[in-house]
C-alpha cells in the first residue's frame, strides 16, 4: 500500500486483515458466511489479508484476537444475517462498538459459552473482552432463503462477485480512506451502504 | 433388594430375573416419596382470591444452555412454592435424524447434539456401536478418550460454576436479592484465603460479578487452557473427528503427552482454588441463614454411569459391563435415599424406562426387546424399546407441556449431575489403587500435586443434606476428581508409550445382515448420558439419546410425580428480601435451576412454524429432548 505524502512515496505497512465468514452450514442463504470462506480462499489476496471462518465460539474467537501477534488490525466479517429487510440486500457497515446493557451482554456470553454461532454474539463478545481489531467492518447479506439448506439461493449466489468486489475494495484501502462505509447504529443495527 | 417397583429380582450373582410372570404395565403406582404440588383446581382457586399467589415464569431461563422454560406458583406472602412444571421448549430430534444411517454416523452426528460436550457423544455413540459389531478399543485409544473426556469437563464445570451458575452468588445479585445476607457477607472471614486470596465473602462476590469480576474473567481464560489440553490431543473441539469406531485417529507422540500435561497442571492449581471458594460460599449461606440448606432440596436420588474406562478391562461387550464399569475411575451407580443400592451398570440399564405422558410425543407399541443382551429383563419403556414419534400439540399443565420425556429410574425421579460421581465412587470403594484419589466409603480424598499452590488434600464428603449449593459445592470437586483421573490415565499413557503399546484404534467392518444393539455408558459435564443403538442390516434401525438434563428437566411421569427441577423447586423457600410482590426476582428459584447445569435441548437449526430461529436457539443438546 502507498500513501503520497509531499513530494514523494512512502511505504507504509498494510493493516494485517482477517476476512472472515460467520454463520452456521447448512442453513441456505443464512450460511453465507461458511459457505463463502472457501470460495475467497482459492482467491489471491495481499500477503497483508487472510481469510478465515470464525464460525465457532466467540470467546474462543476473543482468545484467538487476544494471541494474534502482530495483532490484527482490520476485521472484515462476511454474514447472512435476517434483519427483516427486503431480499436480497447487501449492507457493508463499520461497527461502532456500542455495546448493550452489562445484562444484555451476560446474555451474549453465556450464548457464546454454550456454543451459539451468531453474528451480533461474536462482535459484541469480541468487543467486550477487549480483544477486536482496531477497525471492523461487516459485509452483510439479507437472506432469501432461511430454512435447511446445502446451497444458496440464486439470488444470494449472485451477489457473490459484489461481495467480493466489496472485499477487495476494502483491503485495498486504508482505514481513514474508507469513508464510504458507514457506522451501524446502536452497534447491531445495520445501515444500507451510502455509496 | 435393588428395585422397589419394577418386578425385577437380583440374585448374588447379579443376575436379574422377572418376578412371577409380572409385567411392566403402569396401572399400580410406584412408591415415590417426592413433594405433591397442589392440585390444579386449588392452585386457580388461590390464584384468583390471594394476590401474594402469583404466577412466577422464567421464559426462557437464562444463563443455562439451551431452551428452557419454567412456571411456578409461588405463595409470596407464606414464602413457599405451590406448583411447579419445568419445560423443555425445543425438539431436537437426533433420533429421528439417525434412523437408517450408517452407525458411524452417529459419532459426527450425535456430536452436535451439544455446543459445550461435543466430545462425550461422540464417544458414547461409538461405544454403542462398539458394542453392536463386538469390538474394543486398544488401551491407547481408551486413554486418550478417557483423558479428552478429563479435559472436556475441566472446560465444563468453570464454565458452570463461574460463568452461568456463578452470578447468582455475585454481589450485583446478593445486594439486590438479599442486603441482609449483603451485610453479613462483608464481614464474614473466609476459611480458604491462603488458597483463593481473599479473605471476605464480600470479596469472593465481588469477584463473581458477570463481565468484570475476576473469577468471571479468569474462568473464560482457563477454559480456553482446557480446550487447548483437548486440542492436543483430540485434533478439534467441540465435534472432534478424531473419535472413532474402536478407538481414536489421533497420531500421538510424547510431545503431544507433554503438551496436554503442560495445561493440565495449570488446572491443579485451579481446581484447589475453585475448591476453596464453593467451600466458601456454601458454608458462609449455611450459617447467614440455615433455610438456604432447604434452596434446590430434594431426594439424594441419583444415577451415574460412570467414567473414565480402565484399558486393561473395558472390552465394549455387554456381558461384563457389571466387571468394566465397576473398574472406571468414576464407579457407576444409583443412590436411592442416600444409600448405594447398585453399582451395576446391567441393573442401572435395567432400571431405566422413559415415559412421554406430559411430553409432545406419541406413545409406542409392542416391544422388540424383552431382555438386555444377557437376558436380564428389560421394560417396554426402555431405550431398547422405545420409538421416537413427536407430536406438537398445546401447552397444558394437566396434559402435555415439554419435549422432554420422563426417564426414571426404578419409575422413581432421580437426579443426574457430575456431583453423582461423586456420591457414588465415594459410597461404592471399588477405585483401583492409585496415588491420587481414595474412596472412604463416606468420602473421596484427593491429593492434588504442588504447582504453584502446595500439595494439598481435598476431601469431598457425602453431605447430610442435598442442595443447590451442594450441587455447586460438588461440581468444584468434581475439578479435583478430573485432575487425579486425568494423572492417573497420563501416566498409564506414558507407560503404554514406552512399552510400543501405541495402537489407538481397532480395524472393523459394518455388518450387512441381522440385529444387533449397542449401548455407551458414558457421561456429560452434567452427568449420566446413554446412547441405545439397534442395528439393522448394517444401518441403525433405532437409535435412542438419555442425557442428563433429558432426567433433570423432565416433566410428571404418568403417576403424576415430578420431575427433579420440578420437585427441587417445590421445595425452595423463597429467601429473597422484598416489600411487594412486584418486586420479587425470583432467585431462590433460579439459584436451584442452575444448580443442576441446564443443558437444555439444542439444535443449531429450528424450524418454528414457518421460520428457522438459529440465534435464540443453543447448540447445547446434552439436554432434554430426546426423542
Amino acid at each position: 500500500m502507498r500513501l503520497r505524502r509531499g513530494r514523494g512515496l512512502i511505504r507504509v505497512r498494510a493493516p494485517r486483515t482477517l476476512i472472515a465468514g460467520v454463520g452456521y452450514f447448512n442453513l441456505s442463504d443464512l450460511s453465507l458466511g461458511p459457505h463463502i470462506v472457501p470460495e475467497l480462499r482459492k482467491q489471491s489476496w495481499p500477503a497483508h489479508v487472510e481469510v478465515d471462518d470464525l464460525s465457532y465460539g466467540p470467546v474462543a474467537v476473543a482468545h484467538r484476537f487476544l494471541e494474534a501477534d502482530p495483532p490484527y488490525q482490520r476485521l472484515v466479517v462476511v454474514a447472512a444475517v435476517d434483519r427483516g429487510l427486503s431480499p436480497p440486500k447487501l449492507r457493508c457497515y463499520r461497527w461502532n462498538r456500542v455495546l448493550p446493557e452489562p445484562e444484555e451482554i451476560q446474555a451474549r456470553v453465556a450464548e457464546a459459552v454454550t456454543g451459539v454461532v451468531d453474528l451480533d454474539n461474536l462482535l459484541v463478545v469480541v468487543c467486550q473482552f477487549g480483544a477486536l481489531p482496531e477497525e471492523v467492518l461487516v459485509v452483510e447479506v439479507q437472506p432469501l432463503l432461511l430454512g435447511p439448506g446445502l446451497a444458496l439461493s440464486p439470488t444470494v449466489r449472485a451477489l457473490l462477485p459484489e461481495i467480493t468486489a466489496r472485499l477487495r475494495d476494502i483491503v485495498a484501502t486504508s482505514p481513514h480512506e474508507l469513508d464510504w462505509v458507514p457506522s451501524a447504529l446502536g452497534g447491531l443495527q445495520a445501515q444500507e451502504l451510502a455509496r | 433388594m435393588c428395585f422397589k417397583n419394577l418386578p425385577i429380582d437380583i440374585d448374588d450373582q447379579g443376575r436379574m430375573t422377572l418376578r412371577n410372570e409380572a409385567t411392566f404395565g403402569v396401572d399400580n403406582a410406584p412408591m415415590n416419596g417426592g413433594p405433591k404440588p397442589l392440585t390444579d383446581a386449588k392452585v386457580e382457586e388461590l390464584l384468583a382470591k390471594n394476590g401474594y399467589i402469583q404466577n412466577v415464569d422464567f421464559d426462557p431461563v437464562t444463563r443455562v444452555a439451551g431452551a428452557l422454560a419454567f412456571h411456578a406458583v409461588a405463595d409470596l406472602e407464606q414464602r413457599k412454592v405451590l406448583t411447579t412444571n419445568s419445560m423443555a421448549t425445543l425438539f431436537r430430534g437426533y433420533e429421528v435424524i439417525m434412523l437408517g444411517r450408517d452407525p458411524r454416523d452417529a459419532i459426527f452426528i450425535t456430536s452436535r447434539a451439544c455446543g459445550v460436550c461435543g466430545g462425550v457423544h461422540s464417544v458414547t455413540a461409538a461405544m454403542a456401536i462398539e458394542m453392536a459389531l463386538g469390538i474394543s478399543p486398544p488401551p491407547l485409544g481408551v486413554i486418550v478418550r478417557n483423558l479428552l473426556l478429563a479435559m472436556e469437563f475441566l472446560y465444563d464445570h468453570p464454565l458452570h460454576l463461574f460463568l452461568l451458575a456463578g452470578p447468582d452468588y455475585s454481589q450485583l445479585i446478593v445486594e439486590q436479592t438479599t442486603p441482609s445476607v449483603w451485610a453479613k457477607a462483608q464481614r464474614a472471614k473466609t476459611a480458604g484465603e491462603e488458597v483463593h486470596g481473599y479473605a471476605t465473602v464480600a470479596e469472593i462476590m465481588t469477584d463473581l460479578n458477570p463481565l468484570s469480576g475476576g473469577l468471571y474473567v479468569e474462568a473464560l481464560h482457563m477454559t480456553r487452557v482446557a480446550r487447548e489440553a483437548y486440542v492436543v490431543l483430540g485434533g478439534k473441539y467441540p465435534h472432534p473427528q478424531t473419535i472413532v469406531t474402536g478407538g481414536v485417529s489421533t497420531t500421538l507422540t510424547l510431545q503431544s503427552f507433554n503438551e496436554y500435561y503442560q495445561r493440565l497442571q495449570r488446572l491443579f492449581d485451579y481446581s484447589k482454588k475453585m475448591v476453596a471458594i464453593w467451600d466458601d460460599i456454601t458454608g458462609f449461606f449455611y450459617e447467614a441463614d440455615p433455610r438456604y440448606k432447604e434452596v434446590g432440596s430434594r431426594a439424594k436420588n441419583l444415577v451415574e454411569c460412570g467414567i473414565w474406562d480402565d484399558p486393561d478391562a473395558y472390552d465394549a461387550k455387554y456381558e461384563n459391563c457389571d466387571t468394566w464399569g465397576e473398574r472406571r475411575w468414576s464407579t457407576p451407580g444409583v443412590v436411592m435415599d442416600g444409600e448405594l443400592i447398585t453399582t451395576q451398570l446391567s441393573a442401572i440399564n435395567s432400571g431405566l424406562e422413559e415415559f412421554v405422558e406430559h411430553s409432545y410425543y406419541e406413545g409406542w407399541e409392542g416391544k422388540r426387546f424383552e431382555t438386555d443382551l444377557s437376558g436380564n429383563p428389560i421394560s417396554p419403556y426402555h431405550p431398547w424399546n422405545k420409538e421416537t414419534k413427536p407430536k406438537p400439540s398445546g401447552q397444558n399443565w394437566k396434559e402435555r407441556y415439554s419435549w422432554s420425556c420422563s426417564p426414571r429410574w426404578d419409575r422413581q425421579t432421580v437426579e443426574a449431575g457430575s456431583y453423582a460421581r461423586l456420591w457414588v465412587t465415594a459410597a461404592a470403594q471399588k477405585l483401583r489403587p492409585n496415588p491420587f484419589m481414595e474412596s472412604t466409603g463416606e468420602s473421596l480424598r484427593f491429593l492434588m500435586p504442588k504447582v504453584h499452590l502446595p500439595e494439598m488434600e481435598l476431601e469431598w464428603k457425602i453431605p447430610d443434606t442435598w442442595n443447590a449449593f451442594e450441587r455447586n459445592r460438588a461440581r468444584a470437586y468434581n475439578m479435583v476428581h478430573n485432575c487425579a483421573a486425568a494423572m492417573n490415565d497420563w501416566l498409564k499413557g506414558l507407560d503404554l508409550l514406552r512399552d510400543g503399546e501405541t495402537e489407538v484404534a481397532t480395524p472393523f467392518e459394518i455388518p450387512t445382515r441381522g440385529t444387533r444393539r449397542g449401548v455407551g455408558f458414558w457421561g456429560a459435564g452434567r452427568g449420566w448420558l446413554t446412547h441405545h443403538l439397534e442395528l439393522d442390516g448394517g444401518e441403525v434401525a433405532n437409535y435412542q439419546i438419555v442425557t442428563p438434563s433429558t432426567i433433570n428437566a423432565s416433566p410428571r411421569d404418568p403417576w403424576g410425580h415430578l420431575g427433579a427441577y420440578e420437585e427441587a423447586v417445590l421445595n425452595t423457600p423463597i429467601l429473597e428480601e422484598f416489600d411487594k410482590p412486584e418486586d420479587y426476582k425470583g432467585v431462590d428459584i433460579l439459584r436451584t435451576i442452575r444448580s443442576f447445569d441446564p443443558c437444555m435441548p439444542c439444535t443449531t437449526h429450528i424450524y418454528a412454524d414457518d421460520h428457522v430461529i438459529s440465534r435464540e436457539v443453543n447448540t447445547c443438546a446434552c439436554g432434554v429432548d430426546e426423542d
